[in-house]
């Protein structure tokens, strides 16, 4: 079930199914059993992620994260985990199949235009997208082309390191394609990141400039905010 | 050029190009992104206080810089290695 590229393993009631969606099952199952452990255990590891994800994010977008933070953080839990699962021996990743990556950024491409219509209401949303109306074909254009090639950056990462891992070990087994399967294991974990900057980039572009907040002495504040002293523990 | 079979005619070719344009490929966006770099480090050198800022940004232009060194990849290995024309002739 490990091959290159993705072969049909069985199919149900008549629709093939291919090891990629098998090996998302599988990852699927091993998340959810890992989030529950881990939160019974030691929740304070849940926190610190939730926590990274919430930085991230809401530097990005110069905004408070929380209408944005599910969509986000669950991207980049799913797509960290998917490009390394396939490091395991009999598992295969789910994004070295060109649907998965396709299905990812189509959910980013309705997410821009969600939040957007949601947040600012649709003739605002619609205005603001096409505000000089003569930039309005290079601003469709630009949304496909964006969504294009957020999924073929992801898919062309995780393919090509499979294929290189592939020739090297037909060439020289054993201990050779190691240090190239560590390669793909950052690289992975780095086109997560990336997938999730880019998708809250393009979300706060199709957003309004967010409200400035007024300190106490009325001076305006950054967000984030910036400490000018120490945090006393 | 002798008369050849298509299917050599197009393995020929097919080698030929993807020699070139991986290299091409490959200088390309390593130049470009070094001088990104240079001016990244060059800002963080003048304002030390950005330095997060500024990393995060580079990050983001570099992975957008990479993925068309990427493109160029993904279509010669597809082409080395599941080379969809050679079905036509055969």
């Amino acid at each position: 079930m490990d091959q290159v590229f993705p072969e049909v393993v069985f199919t149900i009631l008549g629709i093939p199914v291919r090891d990629t969606v098998v090996s998302t099952w599988i990852m699927m199952a091993i998340i959810i059993a890992l989030a529950v452990v881990i939160g019974r255990r030691r929740p304070m590891g849940l926190e610190m992620l939730v926590d990274f994800l919430d930085d991230l994010i809401s530097g990005i977008m110069s905004r408070p994260a929380d209408h944005f933070l599910p969509l986000l953080g669950s991207l980049a839990i799913f797509i960290g985990v998917a490009n390394i699962i396939g490091l395991v021996p009999l598992l295969s990743s789910p994004t070295k199949d060109i649907n998965t990556p396709i299905a990812l950024s189509i959910v980013v491409f309705f997410s821009v235009h969600y939040f957007g219509v949601r947040l600012m209401g649709f003739w605002e949303y619609l205005r603001n997208l096409a505000s000089p109306i003569f930039l309005l074909p290079l601003e469709i254009i630009s949304q496909i082309s964006r969504t294009i090639s957020l999924s073929i950056r992801l898919f062309g990462n995780v393919l090509s390191a499979e294929i290189i891992v592939a020739i090297i070990f037909a060439l020289a087994p054993l201990f050779v394609p190691l240090p190239l399967e560590g390669l793909s294991l950052f690289t992975g974990v780095l086109q997560a990141y990336i997938f999730t900057a880019l998708a809250a980039v393009y979300i706060s572009t199709g957003l309004n400039e967010p409200e400035e907040i007024v300190d106490n002495e009325g001076e305006e504040e950054t967000y984030p905010p910036v400490n000018n002293q120490t945090e006393t523990i | 050029m002798a008369e050849m079979d298509p299917g050599t005619l197009i393995t020929l070719v097919t080698i030929f190009i993807a020699g070139i344009g991986m290299v091409v490929g490959a200088i390309t966006p390593a130049i470009v992104e070094g001088k990104a770099v240079e001016k990244a480090l060059e800002s963080i050198a003048r304002q030390p206080d950005s330095a997060g800022d500024i990393r995060t940004t580079l990050l983001i232009a570099m992975a957008l810089l990479e993925s068309t060194a990427i493109y160029v990849l993904l279509v010669i290995l597809i082409l080395l290695f599941a080379n969809p024309l050679l079905d036509r002739f055969f």
